[in-house]
């Protein structure tokens, strides 16, 4: 089966309240194409997650397609400032923040890729986090252990360099959760930089952690991580992060996603 | 007043120098997100003080040798001059499990007591304010040996008597701002030392509990400060004051 989409085709398979794991970590490998289609596709009460965000769930707000955000971070780094319209849509209360530590997203998505229903976890001290979840006695001893819920992504949306057509996949560069991601959700979404044959894939066949069985989309978008990074290809663009900051209504917004990819 | 009294530093070289002799004898340390201040300590600290640290950091690769300063976290070079990878998840497995020796956090609220807020400022149910969200913290700052505090604005809503929330709390050893050190004792902070360039009077005005007088830091030396110089000809260290 060829699982080649256009843009438009792999996000229509997102439908209007489903979970979403969205890959790569701050300005690196976000799969900020298929955001921004997310985002012209009007899509409402998204749930999304991540252990540290900043454009994609700043627009997510900004476009009002999220109902919750579960990460431990969201905010652009020290050049760019804070995530206006994440901040905004949380003391407006239109957007849900559950609030988590990235080591408990992590731990929530590894209890969903082992099939179990909760992780147990380290202590985390006096945190208000602990108020979110509860814990249990350790039947092979007798401390109380903190525990976190296991969070299935109907998706996992991940941005990579190279795939077949297939799905199977290449990451080049750090990984971070997208692996935990991939096994965690019940169903892929890729976008890459290119398509390649499987022959290519072979060639480095130990890099291609994404295994094709779970994709449901794989869409080409050369630049599809901008204005985030895309290892080794391209650094994320200062200009570009400024120029969508910029931005201070839904009129420019429109006209910001009408003019990208 | 300190031997180097005569050499002028910036309030930048006066953490970063301070947060590098902390970690003279550590086995390991861990930079987080947004964290300019700490590479360079970590950084520093490799170079004049531990070349057996081991460096850790957001994107997993240990021990980079970058030739300039990155911008971010995730930096092309970082990526590129490492010994070896490591999940994100693996490096809070090792703090959960003990292994990591120090840690270098921030966050918007501080303390008495060493507990930080990089989540919201409530109003009743509600968010007033919200922030961040802190990251790693919570468990860092829980499971890790020794926490390193920085932040880069001393002022009295940021040195509080006590947090709006807490994110994160437990194993903060020292504080390092651009005023003074605290270390952390009995399970409050104390004043360890004062910047030269600053006095009692400056960090007692701009902290919203009470402290005692110390000594001045030794301030960054002639070796620190042409190192630091020398590798951060753009002024990096300074984009955050």
């Amino acid at each position: 089966m060829n699982k080649i989409k256009s843009l438009q085709e792999s996000a229509a398979l997102v439908k209007d309240g489903q979970r979403l794991a969205i890959g790569g970590l701050l300005l690196q490998r976000t799969p900020s194409a298929f955001i921004r289609e997310l985002a012209r596709q009007g899509k409402k009460n998204l749930k999304v997650m991540k252990t540290a965000a900043n454009y994609d769930f700043d627009l997510l707000c900004f476009a009002d397609c999220v109902e919750e955000i579960t990460a431990g971070f969201v905010s652009f780094e020290a050049e760019f400032g804070l995530a206006p319209n994440f901040r905004r849509s949380v003391e407006n209360e239109k957007v849900h923040f559950n609030e988590n530590s990235c080591y408990t997203v992590i731990s929530s998505l590894r209890a969903a890729a082992f099939g179990v229903p909760f992780m147990p976890i380290a202590d985390l001290k006096e945190s208000y986090l602990v108020s979110k979840f509860e814990t249990v006695s350790n039947p092979y001893g007798n401390e109380q252990t903190l525990t976190v819920p296991a969070i299935y992504p109907d998706w996992a949306v991940i941005h990579v360099q190279k795939s077949d057509e297939q799905g199977n996949a290449i990451i080049y560069g750090p990984v971070f959760e997208d692996l935990i991601m991939a096994q965690a959700a019940k169903k892929i979404i890729l976008t890459t930089e290119k398509i390649v044959s499987e022959q290519e894939i072979q060639k480095d066949i130990d890099l291609a952690i994404i295994p094709g069985f779970k994709v449901a989309a794989v869409v080409e978008i050369p630049q599809g991580a901008k204005p985030a990074s895309c290892y080794p290809f391209y650094d994320y663009s200062a200009e570009q992060v400024k120029e969508y900051l910029s931005i201070k209504n839904k009129t420019e917004l429109n006209n910001y996603l009408q003019q990208q990819t | 007043m300190s031997q180097n009294s005569n050499l002028e530093f910036t309030p930048a070289e006066y953490m970063i120098a301070s947060m590098a002799r902390i970690l003279k004898d550590a086995e390991n340390a861990f930079m987080g997100v947004a964290s300019n201040l700490p590479f360079f300590a970590i950084w520093l600290a490799k170079q004049l003080y531990n070349p057996e640290l081991t460096w850790l950091n957001i994107p997993g690769k240990i021990n980079p040798l970058p030739t300039k300063p990155p911008k971010s976290t995730v930096d092309f070079q970082l990526l590129k001059s490492s010994s070896a990878s490591i999940t994100l998840a693996n490096i809070f497995d090792m703090s959960a499990r003990g292994e990591l020796d120090v840690a270098f956090l921030s966050g918007v609220q501080i303390d008495k007591f060493g507990n930080f807020n990089l989540s919201h400022i409530p109003d009743g149910d509600k968010i007033k304010i919200q922030f961040t969200g802190g990251a790693g913290s919570a468990l860092i700052c829980a499971t890790t040996k020794r926490v390193i505090f920085w932040r880069t604005k001393h002022d009295k809503r940021a040195f509080v008597d006590k947090c709006a929330v807490n994110t994160a709390t437990g194993n903060v050893y020292k504080v390092v701002s651009p005023l003074c050190v605290f270390s952390k004792k009995d399970g409050v902070l104390n004043l360890e030392s004062i910047n030269p360039d600053s006095s009692f009077e400056e960090v007692s005005n701009n902290t919203g509990f009470p402290i005692s007088n110390a000594p001045f830091t030794e301030g960054p030396t002639e070796d620190e400060l042409k190192l630091i110089r020398d590798f951060d000809k753009e002024g990096i260290r300074d984009i955050e004051f």
